[in-house]
């Protein structure tokens, strides 16, 4: 037996639980994966709109309840028989009509010279612009000719999500809905979160009369019908999209201030919070310092669960028409218009609302893995 | 291993436990630790074997290993065989037969052991059912009757008692009625009366003891008190960081051990006595009749509950450089006393500082006297904030009494406190969770005196600490002490630790004084019985001190 060293006080190496709880969610992969999906929702909600060529509110009156497709609108048999029965109002002869790239052109003929201003009638369609006609050398028509080629450019316009009943780029509209959704989510949660964790930590720490006073307010809201205090909101201050989150922050703190005046009720029985008042520490300084830090692991992981709960909400409005408005969108407001399409057109259900479920069921994730993570007992 | 754990004595050809190179692995963030590293280990039919070491030196994890009770993430290697049957990586409906029916286990923590939704005669029954295959009514009868086999009193109203409803020891006793229920070959017992009172503790080891003489079966005990393991076990194996340094008849080895970390172990029983005060030191602090009751206030629906007397007239005067040390079991009032003196609690009575009476004193008015006050913890654990560097924690009294201190003139006394508890003061970045048990109790410390306090209420600072550490910090303690004239108001219910630190002592019962003296005085001739009790029950410290 070789002589063993004594013990030596050596201390681990330097890891806070801040990274710890990080590593542990890194090895939770689906909280990883739901983490990046996030991400990259989010970014599309922020830049998206400016990347895609459509704006969110131009209407495309010609492209109505077009279906989702890769191939650019308008498509090449819908080409022909707009281009001839615009032809056919000018009342000349058609010959055989072609589409080669961007341009559509169809020699055209008369027994009497050909008009040029019968290109309005190519030009007030709207898949066609810049009509002209030509001779056959490719040269502007000669002036009182009798035959002519009529050559328009097709403005060829893709819809990969395909367009609502406005004849508006879905794309486009869901880009913006997730950025509203999002954002309604975040601020609503960050509202709840700043109000409910004050409110409880104070709550909780002062106890007492005070606690019983502040708590009974909270069972006092929570009893308030949520839709009937946001039709209240409404109608007092009428459809304004800073109003959704208010009232969305507005009911959802109460929940966190339950949590967080529980959670300081256990804390400010632990020792370090009797240090610090044997201190002398202020009572203010103690709820900063030592109750809200502290309460913060079960705080971060309701807030994950509450953010997708704002989003949802906010449909639920949005749904009722209490929401965002028009031509502004949400995913709620879009899976409400989606659901009265349904039948006809059911691509504007099934991409916002396969968006919508993406979101929730990554923050669902993130949020049960940011709890086991930050769980202590599961090392 | 080497060649101590051979040829110990009293070991014929029959094993009924037998661990060759046993090995406990646990797969962490950092890497795989190893807690167990190839242990040889072996028990006899009907012996008492002891496995001593401090925390962390795998003695627990070896038998949990054994009993398949480890961590998910923990692996055991190695063998281990019970009459001959290999335990390790036994599928565990086979290790169900040999597990709580042959080797049973007794835990440290007899409140959380039990399950507080049933009925005591429920848990101790079930096994009974599942294991013998007895009908209820049978099983009920075999529970009474061990009930009364581990002294409970009125075993047949008791049966249907509620933990709760229960005192620690009284759950102590149900938790080895429970372990003897199926006759067993072993019991382990893991640090089974650490959490209990001194005076409950020998009570609970003499009905072990007792009970191995009626029913023959082998002990496994797993413990840090070496008083336990000199009078109960036949076998010692000592272990250190995961391996056996030493194992030997329990005489042979206390007579003469060989390796230094058993020595280190043996000579760790806090020793030296502090000089008493000067007669004509001004009194610091004192309190009259301070008397602190609980409850009592009628709830909001009516119904007022039991008002308890936790402190119940009691008296104090501490003297600039005294120590006071304040004895007493769970439950005696003495935490609470050392609160109310620092007016972190409110009470009657009168309670005068420096000689201004701070009786009445609101928070605002307390708050200068604080840095002149201060309190350590006794869970080193839960008195650090988590979520705070160490910097931080030590630098928090600062931010109250002196706001107008630059940070660097901060940091510097952060330093020089860290450095005066003896922590390395580059390790203030870190969180209290990176420390052990003694280096946080050192910070926590560290945090007192930076204040440069006058009184310092010590509530159990070495009770969660290992003998070793507790030592250390026992001489810290009386270092300060000695460099800043500090007054200490010691609480405790170790009588070793306050015998080294403390030169009078109180000794609470009940929220009462029953004696009070000197320390020798109380130590060599205590008059009142409770005191008498107090000191026997600490009797197996004190003649192993006496021998070491």
């Amino acid at each position: 037996m070789t002589e063993t060293a004594l013990p030596i006080d050596t201390p681990a190496a330097g890891r806070s639980l801040g990274q710890d709880a990080w590593l542990r969610l890194r090895r939770n992969r689906a909280a990883v994966a739901s983490a990046l999906v996030l991400l990259l929702l989010a970014l599309a909600g922020i830049v998206g709109p400016w990347l895609v060529s459509h704006p969110y509110d131009r209407i495309y009156p010609q492209y109505v309840r077009a279906p989702a497709s890769f191939e650019a609108y308008p498509k090449e048999d819908a080409i022909v028989p707009a281009f001839t029965g615009a032809l056919e109002r000018a009342r000349v002869q058609i010959g055989e009509v072609q589409v080669s790239g961007n341009d559509v052109r169809a020699p055209v003929s008369s027994a009497e010279p050909i008009d040029p201003r019968i290109v309005r009638y190519v030009d007030r369609s709207d898949l066609f612009s810049n009509a002209r006609l030509e001779d056959e050398a490719g040269q502007p028509m000669a002036e009182g000719a009798t035959s002519a080629v009529m050559v328009a450019d097709v403005q060829r316009v893709r819809f990969i999500f395909g367009t609502d009943a406005n004849g508006r780029d879905l794309l486009s509209r869901i880009l913006i809905g997730i950025r509203i959704s999002l954002a309604i989510g975040v601020l609503a949660s960050l509202m709840a979160l700043v109000v409910g964790v004050t409110y409880g930590a104070v709550a909780g720490y002062f106890g007492g009369r005070l606690d019983n006073l502040m708590m009974r307010v909270v069972d006092i809201l929570y009893s308030l019908p949520f839709i009937f205090f946001v039709i209240l909101l409404v109608v007092f201050f009428g459809r304004n999209f800073v109003l959704i989150f208010i009232a969305i922050g507005f009911t959802e703190w109460l929940d966190m201030a339950r949590i967080v005046r529980g959670q300081t009720l256990t804390i400010k029985r632990q020792e370090y919070v009797a240090a610090a008042e044997a201190m002398g520490v202020s009572d203010i300084d103690i709820v900063r310092r030592h109750i809200v830090p502290n309460a913060l692991g079960p705080v971060v992981v309701f807030v994950t669960l509450l953010v997708p709960k704002a989003i949802l909400l906010e449909s639920l409005l949005s749904f009722l028409g209490l929401g965002v408005q028009e031509p502004l969108t949400s995913l709620g407001l879009l899976i409400a218009e989606g659901a009265d399409n349904m039948r006809s057109a059911p691509w504007l259900l099934i991409y916002p609302a396969v968006t919508l479920t993406a979101i929730l069921f990554a923050l669902n994730f993130l949020g049960d893995g940011l709890r086991d993570a930050l769980d202590p007992k599961d090392r | 291993m080497g060649t101590a754990t051979k040829g110990t004595a009293g070991m014929g050809g029959e094993k009924i436990l037998d661990i060759r190179g046993l090995r406990v692995d646990f797969d962490t963030n950092d890497g795989p630790v190893h807690a167990v590293r190839g242990i040889d280990l072996e028990v006899a039919p009907g012996e008492t074997v002891a496995i001593v070491g401090e925390s962390g030196s795998g003695k627990s994890q070896t038998m949990m290993a054994i009993m398949g009770l480890l961590a998910a993430n923990g692996r055991a290697s190695g063998s281990a065989k019970y009459r001959g049957q290999e335990m390790v990586g036994l599928p565990e409906r086979r290790l169900n037969r040999i597990r709580g029916e042959k080797i049973t286990m007794i835990f440290q923590e007899p409140m959380t052991s039990l399950d507080p939704l049933y009925r005591i005669g429920r848990q101790i029954a079930e096994p009974l059912i599942h294991h013998r295959g007895l009908s209820a009514k049978a099983a009920r009868a075999r529970a009474i009757e061990l009930l009364e086999l581990v002294g409970i009193p009125n075993p047949k109203q008791r049966i249907d008692a509620y933990p709760h409803e229960m005192s620690g020891g009284q759950r102590q006793r149900v938790m080895i009625a429970m372990a003897l229920a199926n006759d067993p070959d072993v019991l382990i017992a893991d640090e089974p009366t650490t959490a209990l009172d001194v005076t409950i503790q020998a009570q609970i080891l003499t009905l072990i003891a007792e009970l191995q003489k009626k029913l023959g079966m082998a002990i496994v005990f797993i413990t840090h008190d070496l008083g336990i393991v000199k009078r109960f076990a036949d076998r010692v194996y000592v272990m250190r960081a995961g391996e056996v340094v030493e194992s030997g008849a329990t005489k042979t080895l206390f007579a003469s051990p060989q390796h230094p970390y058993t020595r280190m172990l043996l000579a760790a029983e806090p020793t030296g006595r502090k000089a008493p005060a000067p007669e004509r030191a001004p009194v610091l602090l004192e309190g009259r009749d301070v008397e602190v009751v609980f409850g009592g206030r009628g709830g909001w629906f009516g119904g007022a509950t039991d008002a308890i007397r936790a402190v119940d007239g009691v008296s104090v005067t501490l003297r600039q450089g005294q120590t006071i040390g304040v004895v007493g079991e769970s439950g005696s009032g003495k935490s609470t006393l050392g609160r109310a003196l620092l007016r972190l609690l409110p009470s009657e009575g009168a309670v005068r500082f420096g000689g201004r009476d701070i009786s009445a004193a609101d928070k605002q008015a307390m708050r200068p006297l604080r840095r002149q006050m201060q309190l350590v913890f006794q869970d080193p654990f839960g008195s650090l904030s988590p979520r705070m560097t160490v910097g931080q924690i030590v630098t928090e009294g600062l931010k109250v009494h002196e706001p107008q201190l630059p940070a660097r003139e901060r940091e510097r006394r952060a330093v020089e406190a860290l450095k005066e508890v003896g922590l390395e003061p580059a390790m203030r970045n870190r969180y209290p969770h990176e420390f052990s048990g003694g280096q946080r109790q050192r910070i926590a410390i560290a945090r007192a005196l930076i204040l440069k306090p006058r009184v310092v209420v010590l509530d159990e600072p070495t009770s969660a600490l290992d003998r070793s550490v507790q030592k250390q910090i026992v001489e810290l303690l009386r270092d300060l002490q000695k460099t800043h004239d500090l007054s200490y108001l010691f609480i405790s219910h170790d009588l070793a630790v306050v015998r080294a630190m403390a030169d009078h002592i109180i000794v609470m019962r009940q929220g009462r004084i029953v004696e009070e003296g000197p320390t020798e005085a109380i130590f060599d001739h205590p008059r009142e019985p409770y005191t008498k009790a107090l000191m026997a029950a600490a009797i197996d410290g004190k003649a192993f001190r006496q021998t070491a």
